[in-house]
């Protein structure tokens, strides 16, 4: 009986929520046409489709992951899609592994980089294997095989994507990962949404005419935590994204503002109102105040925890303006970062916890900046629009945010390094905020 | 003490309240009944959480005329009951002295409705950032409050609430605009 519990209350719960939920996305063609702006220098790379060895006859499994693949690769600006329509060679007709194809077939296009493999589906079981090559060399760089359900292709392409990255770049890519984000695509109303890079697996995580803003997940990504005037009360929201349900979290002696979850999920940081004043708590899971951690007659909001789990950085007032500040997760004196602009909020930490992005307010927009957390100079990244919200990617490359350039609030991500190479995420209706690039879902 | 509950408007049916929603609703009434029930004997305010925990609106008495009612409604934001909204400086929540004499006026009508409640809401610009505008609609509502207070006015017939900029009166981008969004406004509750 016991075990079988926990099954039944997301049953319940998906009877009321999922089937206005669902509004997904499906197979990656279905997707908008994506365009990555600035890219200069890139890798030309092929990506066959897979060899059918069992259950495939369609070819569905193989154009599912092929077209992933291709999507994701193109979205990291660093490689060029050779047009499929050109290959010469059909996976049908050769092998997919060295000495079983012939490179010609590949350098006659250009193609520096190529991608083969092979797909066996049994009683719902896929079983998949892709290489890459390295075309001029003629020789195999690498190889994965993975296994799951047929809904698992697409999962299976991002980690792909992201070992190419590896193989290549000599740095992970960082597309097995999903993009927390708020839109307003389905009317007047702040929903959170998650969904991939990619623009597949869209998640509409809450569904109520009030304002729910802030999503933020932990490192392990099994959680998602958000604040919602759902219930008139602003209260801040634990999601579990497996078992799908959710705590909600208040305080008793003051009001939620925001709040982000420790890298291992277990704890939160609350920024929570009283008298007017704004300050930032440790809370258990369940809300349990674990420890004041600022303690001022000032605002302290925009909590943000280092992928470490040591340090958090937020947005305080305290000198008279809002600025970045750093502290210990356990608690200690604050130390002030930025020094240049007088309306600093909203940081984001790298992976390994050495610089903060942050957006700063002049001249009646943001821009997106970089500084280093132990300080020093500030590096604008953006121009146009207003750009607020940056998230940084788990592998340090990009940064996610949010931007008017175009007219509508929509999601891009850029480089870090080359802020010019930049790509729009979410291309629906309405204005798209907040984004929150979580950790890798894989190993 | 923060207190945490769970279920309420979410996904998970702890609630005896959602849970009977759930059953109307769907007449799965075995399956829901079962849910709940289940649910609660496994988890009695787990984790030193109260099941019935929280402020929640109902403990105020009601918001059913507040800016956030009337944006789900689609009403317009705009128009005052008996007490007047005061406005505020950009990135400022200080009570001019144009202002103290509007909640002067508000002080004198909660003196002679000694029945009521007020809720006050503190409102921003669009143009500042998203929680950091909450935390300072929080001080504008919390400013007039304390200035009612000075006025006579018991702290325990007064709420406050922000919504940063989530609830502008006016959408356009302009100084004029600006300025009627960075409000503190004034919701009567209770008979």
């Amino acid at each position: 009986m016991r075990r079988l519990i926990p099954v039944l209350i997301p049953v319940i719960a998906s009877l009321i929520l999922f089937p206005l939920l669902m509004g997904g996305i499906g197979a990656a063609d279905e997707l908008p046409a994506l365009q990555v702006v600035g890219a200069g220098q890139q890798y030309k790379i092929a990506t066959s489709g897979l060899k059918n060895l069992a259950g495939d006859d369609q070819g569905r499994i193989s154009s599912s992951f092929a077209i992933t693949l291709a999507r994701n690769l193109k979205l990291s600006g660093y490689f060029k899609i050779i047009d499929p329509a050109s290959y010469i060679e059909k996976p049908q007709d050769s092998g997919y592994d060295l000495g079983q194809f012939n490179f010609a077939d590949w350098s006659s296009l250009k193609a520096e980089f190529l991608v083969k493999g092979a797909v066996e589906v049994r009683n719902g079981q896929v079983s998949l294997v892709a290489m890459l090559f390295d075309v001029a060399q003629q020789q195999r760089m690498m190889g994965k095989r993975f296994t799951g359900s047929t809904a698992d292709v697409q999962e299976m392409a991002r980690r792909f994507a992201d070992a190419v990255m590896q193989s290549i770049t000599g740095k992970r890519g960082p597309f097995d990962t999903k993009l927390a984000y708020v839109s307003t695509r389905g009317g007047r109303f702040k929903e959170v949404y998650v969904s991939h890079l990619d623009g597949s697996g869209a998640f509409q995580i809450t569904n109520n005419p009030t304002i729910n803003l802030f999503p933020h997940f932990d490192k392990t990504v099994h959680h998602l935590i958000y604040l919602s005037y759902k219930t008139d009360e602003p209260a801040l929201y634990v999601v579990d994204l497996n078992a799908k349900r959710e705590v909600r979290i208040t305080s008793d002696r003051g009001r939620m503002v925001g709040g982000a979850l420790t890298s291992d999920g277990n704890r939160i940081v609350a920024a929570i109102e009283h008298g007017g004043y704004t300050n930032l708590y440790l809370l258990s899971s369940s809300g349990n105040r674990l420890k004041a951690l600022t303690n001022d007659r000032a605002i302290n909001v925009n909590p943000a925890v280092s992928p470490d789990g040591t340090q958090i950085a937020f947005c305080s007032d305290r000198s008279g303006r809002p600025q970045i500040y750093v502290m210990p997760l356990q608690g200690g004196a604050p130390r002030r970062v930025t020094y240049q602009g007088s309306y600093n909020t909203a940081p984001s930490f790298n992976p390994d916890g050495s610089k903060i992005a942050y957006e700063s307010r002049e001249g009646g927009r943001f821009d997106i900046y970089t500084i280093p957390t132990a300080g020093g100079n500030p590096i604008r990244l953006t121009t146009g629009g207003s750009n607020t919200s940056p998230s940084w990617s788990p592998d340090g490359r990009y940064i996610a945010f949010s931007s008017t350039r175009g007219g509508r609030a929509r999601i891009y991500i850029m480089q870090a390094n080359n802020p010019n190479i930049m790509s729009a995420i979410t291309e629906e209706n309405g204005n798209d905020t907040s984004p929150a690039w979580s950790w890798w879902l894989g190993e | 003490m923060i207190l945490a509950q769970r279920g309420r408007g979410g996904w998970e049916n702890n609630s005896g309240r959602l849970c009977r929603a759930a059953a109307l609703l769907f007449v799965t009434v075995a399956l829901a009944t079962a849910g709940c029930s289940s649910n609660k004997s496994q988890q009695p305010g787990a984790n030193g959480a109260n099941p019935n925990g929280g402020i929640g609106s109902e403990g105020i008495g009601g918001n059913g005329g507040g800016s956030l009612n009337k944006f789900k409604n689609g009403e317009n934001l705009g128009g005052n009951g008996p007490l007047a909204d005061v406005h505020f400086g950009y990135n400022d929540y200080t009570i001019s002295d144009q202002d103290g004499a509007v909640l002067k006026s508000n002080a004198k009508w909660l003196q002679d409705n000694p029945g009521k409640r007020v809720q006050i809401e503190g409102h921003c610009d669009d143009r500042g950032s998203e929680e950091y505008n909450i935390a300072l609609g929080a001080r504008r509502a919390q400013a007039a409050k304390d200035y009612l207070e000075t006025l006579g006015i018991s702290a325990d017939r007064m709420s406050t609430i922000s919504y940063g900029k989530e609830l502008p009166l006016c959408t356009e981008q302009n100084d004029d605009c600006w300025a009627q969004n960075r409000r503190d406004h004034f919701v009567i509750q209770g008979s």
